[in-house]
């Protein structure tokens, strides 16, 4: 859906660019729907920026906008923000991946073999009513506080939605194309690559999508419970040394990082998915 | 592998029965099936729903089991699917992730791509669809739609072409007009066919002959020679005399509307 609106938008623009009736093209540029969603969340900032600089705000508790952006630069000059940005990064694509890879497995297995799906869905289904941070005292235990624990319980974020996605998404496809598959003698292995997978393909990125949501979830609070390093080890430091223009540095560098990495599933989705565009 | 090329075999269903399973006993949906089919014929099965027109299809198409008797296309038994004989489905049933050509192509993948895309080439040409062959199915007509799935079906050059009510689900004017078509694609390459429809009207305006099927349990009930040059005048007299005597099939003298229009 956002990516029709979107595509809608670059439309608009496209034709801002071509057509020669100016104000034909500002009016439209003006209620372009892109431009409606700003008003509101510029305006916010310009007012919070007025707001702290007047001393409404106490600066403490909420620093303005333009010490949180100096905040920020600095980070960047000193290189702590590679460095806690690093290791975030590192973590969550250990993570992810780790997780994405067991849920295709599983997801894969469960969404073929209906005697697997039979075995197998029901517990995992089960485990997925466990709040996943009420694994972490377990993981500290098993795993200590180094990476593993950590990457473990983000892979866990990732792994559920892939896994239930892909395995709905194939177990779901429409027997009406599989038919069509076995009219032309499809093997088992062609019917799942050359049917079964495309068809189960736009479930899957929507799990591969939100297990990346989950993960960068997860990697918040794996940090904020114990590590001496990364974005949310900074949010910690920040609370502890009072600092509240670190924590606020810190959730728009998860923010700009997280969707960072969705626009790029977002981009390869778009590629793969490009039979459905209109 | 059947032989490829014009020349074509005779198809023989041998006294084929099928019965389905349902709660309480077994429902017998085709009886004593016997049917001979000459090469290059085309071959109308009319009947009401749950005569069993679509299963003897699929039967021919080898994608039903579990029946009595024998299919038989020249001196080969058929067991299962197989490319020398094309099926199309009530729905185009294309996959959408798949362009024109590649949808065309999907079942002889197996072919040297300069072989395929020959022949992609030459049945998109026949069905009418050049200009559209990197089209999605999204963006076409249901009409369009279903001559991608005539186009899939004949490219392996099969020597059957089994159709399930292929224009059921169009409008009367696309149908009208795929039903033309149809005719000129069989003229054009002596495909063996085997249209099954519940539309009298157009068996009687497509079919060499027409075989009426009646239900519970699915049975030949009559096989009517239209033996009427083509193309058809849908008004003609003749036509008009075959429809009233192919409705006395279905229905009592009473029943028969006086004055049925499509």
């Amino acid at each position: 859906m956002s990516t029709a609106q979107q595509n809608s938008t670059v439309v608009q623009f496209a034709a801002l660019l071509d057509k020669p009736a100016r104000p034909k093209r500002i009016v439209k540029f003006v209620f372009s729907d892109r431009l409606l969603g700003m008003i509101v969340p510029v305006a916010g900032v310009i007012l919070w920026e007025v707001l702290s600089r007047s001393g409404v705000f106490p600066p403490n508790a909420l620093p303005a906008p333009s010490l949180i952006g100096q905040t920020i630069v600095e980070m960047g000059k000193s290189g702590d923000l590679w460095r806690h940005a690093g290791i975030t990064l590192w973590r969550i694509t250990v993570g992810f991946f780790l997780g994405a890879a067991i849920g295709t497995l599983l997801g894969g297995l469960t969404g073929y073999v209906s005697v697997a799906r039979k075995m197998l869905d029901p517990l995992l289904q089960s485990l997925r009513n466990i709040p996943s941070m009420a694994w972490v005292p377990l993981f500290l235990l098993w795993m200590g506080i180094q990476e593993t624990s950590k990457i473990t319980l983000i892979a866990l974020g990732a792994f559920f939605p892939v896994y239930l996605n892909l395995s709905s998404g194939m177990s779901h496809v429409d027997p009406k194309l599989i038919e069509v598959g076995r009219v032309y003698r499809l093997s088992g292995l062609q019917m799942i690559r050359r049917v079964i997978l495309p068809a189960a393909l736009p479930e899957y990125i929507v799990g591969l999508r939100s297990g990346l949501g989950l993960a960068w979830m997860f990697v918040v609070a794996a940090e904020i419970m114990g590590a001496s390093r990364g974005l949310g080890f900074l949010m910690i430091d920040g609370q502890m040394t009072g600092r509240a223009s670190i924590i606020l540095a810190s959730v728009i560098l998860f923010a700009a990082l997280g969707k960072g990495t969705d626009l790029g599933l977002e981009l390869v989705s778009h590629r793969l998915l490009r039979y459905k565009a209109q | 592998m059947g032989s490829t090329g014009i020349q074509n075999s005779s198809l023989e269903v041998q006294s084929v029965s099928k019965t389905f399973a349902s709660n309480g006993g077994g429902l017998l949906a085709l009886e004593d099936i016997n049917l001979h089919i000459a090469p290059g014929e085309f071959i109308c099965v009319v009947g009401g729903s749950g005569c069993g027109k679509t299963t003897l299809l699929r039967i021919i198409a080898g994608i039903e089991h579990g029946y009595s008797g024998t299919v038989l296309l020249g001196s080969n038994r058929v067991v299962g699917p197989g490319l020398d004989r094309g099926l199309v489905f009530q729905e185009p049933r294309l996959l959408p992730w798949l362009t024109v050509q590649e949808n065309v192509g999907f079942g002889i993948s197996d072919r040297s791509s300069g072989e395929r895309s020959a022949s992609v080439a030459q049945y998109i040409d026949l069905v009418g669809l050049r200009g559209f062959e990197r089209s999605y199915p999204h963006q076409l007509s249901g009409g369009m739609a279903q001559r991608v799935a005539i186009a899939r079906a004949l490219v392996s050059r099969p020597q059957l072409l089994l159709l399930d009510e292929p224009f059921g689900a169009l409008d009367a004017l696309t149908k009208i007009r795929m039903q033309q078509e149809l005719l000129r694609i069989w003229e054009a390459q002596r495909t063996t066919m085997i249209l099954v429809t519940h539309d009298i009207d157009e068996a009687i305006y497509l079919a060499d002959r027409i075989v009426i099927m009646s239900p519970r349990p699915g049975t030949i009930k009559r096989v009517v020679h239209v033996g009427l040059t083509r193309p058809r005048d849908r008004t003609s007299y003749q036509l008009t005399e075959l429809r009233k005597s192919i409705y006395r099939e279905f229905f009592t003298d009473e029943d028969v509307p006086e004055d049925y229009e499509i």
